[in-house]
């Protein structure tokens, strides 16, 4: 009897020992590089620390780049790989193709990896023999059926027949690209409606407002338009004043950053999409922490869908959590 | 080499006086001369007619006001390259200063409304921060370029990517900044006259009892954006064509040697030139301020600072100096503009566009180079 008491007491005692260090074991870090400093990667941000506080994992943000694109994101990322102390890295990748070297060097170093927003490549993970499908998964936006949902929402409000138009940004941007790509689809499913061109106005609002103008003056019966993003909606918009079409002219944007959400309780836009960048990070800590802890399987893209503004939901307290703040 | 060059002048009157004993056939008739000389002013009242007859919705006096009016930035960044270019530099930083005091004055104008100063005020400010800013990168191009002997290309070129990393910084990345009084809106995409037929005519804003719905109702005329555009174009003409500091410009472009034997002060006209240039830039992105009511960055594909040189050749200076019209380059802007405008009216795809101006720079160049004494 007291051989099986010494034995029990043995082994508790040794679990006691032991507990604390798997404990230890499952402390752990990820680092968050974020895409550029905006509305949108901020609120990724929140969705990303409230899941890492729930878990109990540590958060290291890297700085945020003041600019998008490899040249500002690369020299930050390796300075964060140089400091190490993670295991995991949650990035938004500001290049499908400039990115995949300084990332592979990172996983090379036994760092797992989830890109959150953007993606390698074309985003599809699950390819064999690719140089970018190492990263576990990407989980963010189909832009494509993002555009599609749009193009069904403006033609509601519409009364789905007439001709729209499109005030794209930068045709080398694949998000944009496949924004615009879903549009025409989502149009193409009305048969009263026609889209009547799409122009890019580069990131310029001035430009934007200019080819919108344009295309009023060539088709003065349009009555939709898609602004793919806050500088294209807002040059829209001020075309469409300066034509003394407001309200005659419906105007969808995309993302529910502050300013699009003025627009739209301002009556500058009619309809805007949101991401949701806050469940994105959130739902990329719940994954990798599954991954690093259960090893589990990660979907390799996992699309977290979108939520629509209109005047008649802007103010509704439940809709707050989408504005990107 | 254009007479320019040798004689120090450059006046286009002089120009063509001082024909060289190139035999060109035809451009050596008065009307093939008046032809070669004005070869895009030609070209622009073509297009014009081309347009007007293929592209329904063109000839319009409502689309011809908004070619006006949403060319004038490019009217006021390409005077400022213009004189640049006339004394054979260049200058790359515009499209920057551009962005910075567009974004500068937003921020101010943001700044102090939160403040609650009087709208006013706060306009007023938000102004003279952007002008008085935007005069600081031309300075030390000049003296970079003229002290330190640095080429122009490179001097601005650097402050380009200062004044970039100034901007962002200021507009916390890449957003535009909001929170400017709706007002400067309003002027800027205003007109003088309002007039609705048989009722009433109104000077700068619209009359009361018509709503935002039913302003197509009104005939709208002359932007106030035509005003500045005017203003710019006749008062720098008019130094370049009429004073001495036009002269020297000319003078320094056509040989800065010869300028400099002549005693002109040739750094400091330089510097001068400069400051006017990153000036206007900076007035152009004010402006580009009151017509979008935000602060708009440079974003990198905007490219203000090279369209601003492809309407400037186009116009007819030349890009080694001591030849170029402040109204040729207006009317290069021009070209530009309704060469845009009437392609997608036509439902000319973007990318068959940008091929379009590519085309119409390379055939700008080319009679430059092959007809330089014709000018």
């Amino acid at each position: 009897m007291k051989k099986r008491y010494a034995i029990v007491i043995a082994v508790l005692l040794a679990a006691l020992t032991v507990m604390p260090a798997v404990a230890q074991k499952q402390q752990l870090t990820f680092l968050f590089m974020p895409g550029v400093q905006d509305p949108f990667y901020t609120t990724m941000e929140k969705g990303i620390r409230a899941k890492c506080k729930e878990l109990g994992i540590n958060l290291i943000v890297a700085e945020y780049p003041k600019a998008w694109g490899p040249e500002y994101q690369v020299p930050i990322l390796q300075a964060a790989v140089q400091r190490g102390g993670f295991q995991g890295l949650l990035i938004a990748p500001t290049s499908v193709d400039a990115l995949k070297a300084p990332l592979k060097a990172v996983y090379d170093k036994g760092i797992e990896i989830i890109t959150v927003d953007t993606f390698l490549g074309d985003g599809d993970y699950s390819k064999p023999n690719t140089d970018y499908n190492f990263p576990l998964s990407y989980i963010g936006s189909d832009n494509e059926l993002g555009g599609k949902q749009v193009a069904e929402h403006l033609a509601k409000l519409v009364g789905e027949k007439g001709k729209v138009y499109c005030q794209a940004t930068n045709p080398d941007a694949s998000s944009v690209a496949a924004r615009v790509a879903g549009f025409k689809k989502g149009i193409a499913q009305f048969p009263n409606m026609k889209l009547v061109g799409v122009e890019w106005c580069l990131d310029v609002q001035q430009k934007a407002q200019e080819q919108t103008l344009a295309a009023l003056q060539k088709d003065k019966d349009i009555v939709g338009i898609f602004g793919v993003n806050v500088f294209s909606a807002q040059g829209a918009n001020q075309a469409v004043v300066n034509a003394g079409l407001v309200g005659a002219v419906k105007i969808a944007s995309w993302d529910a950053t502050v300013s699009n959400i003025d627009n739209l309780r301002k009556g500058v836009v009619d309809l805007v999409l949101a991401q949701k960048p806050a469940e994105m990070g959130s739902l990329a800590v719940e994954w990798m922490y599954k991954y690093l802890t259960q090893k589990v399987q990660v979907p390799k893209k996992v699309i977290p869908g979108f939520e629509f503004f209109t005047k008649d939901n802007v103010n509704d307290p439940a809709m707050a959590q989408y504005i990107y703040q | 080499m254009p007479s320019a060059k040798k004689g120090g002048l450059g006046e286009e009157d002089d120009l063509s006086e001082s024909k060289s004993a190139v035999q060109h056939g035809f451009f050596e008739t008065g009307f093939g001369k008046s032809i070669a000389r004005n070869w895009a002013l030609c070209f622009l009242i073509l297009m014009t007619m081309v347009f007007s007859l293929t592209s329904r919705g063109f000839f319009d006096i409502v689309n011809f006001q908004n070619i006006l009016h949403l060319s004038t930035g490019s009217f006021l960044l390409a005077v400022a390259e213009t004189l640049v270019v006339i004394t054979g530099g260049i200058d790359l930083s515009i499209g920057y200063v551009y962005g910075l005091a567009s974004v500068l004055g937003a921020k101010v104008m943001q700044v102090l409304s939160v403040a609650g100063l009087p709208t006013v005020s706060v306009v007023l400010l938000g102004c003279c921060a952007a002008v008085v800013a935007s005069l600081l990168p031309g300075f030390v191009n000049g003296i970079v370029i003229t002290r330190f002997k640095v080429p122009s290309f490179i001097a601005t070129m650097g402050m380009w990517g200062i004044c970039n990393g100034v901007t962002l910084f200021l507009s916390d990345g890449f957003m535009p900044v909001m929170g400017a009084p709706e007002i400067i809106n309003k002027i800027g995409n205003g007109f003088v006259f309002y007039i609705d037929p048989g009722k009433s005519v109104s000077f700068f804003q619209k009359p009361s009892y018509i709503a935002d719905t039913n302003i197509r109702q009104l005939i709208r005329l002359f932007p106030n954006s035509l005003f500045l555009t005017l203003v710019v174009l006749l008062v720098v003409s008019f130094v370049m064509r009429r004073t001495a500091f036009g002269r020297h410009t000319y003078a320094i472009g056509g040989s800065m040697d010869a300028a400099v034997r002549s005693g002109i002060n040739v750094n400091r006209h330089l510097v001068v030139i400069y400051t006017i240039s990153s000036f206007l830039a900076g007035i152009a992105g004010l402006f580009n301020l009151f017509q979008t009511g935000i602060g708009n960055y440079t974003p990198s594909g905007a490219n203000y600072e090279l369209m601003a040189v492809a309407a400037v050749v186009i116009g007819g200076a030349s890009l080694t100096g001591g030849k170029g019209r402040i109204l040729g380059t207006a009317v290069g802007v021009l070209v530009l503009a309704v060469l845009e405008n009437g392609l997608q009216i036509m439902g000319v795809s973007a990318f068959y566009r940008y091929i379009g101006v590519g085309i119409l720079l390379v055939i700008a160049v080319v009679i430059d180079r092959a007809f330089p004494d014709l000018f």
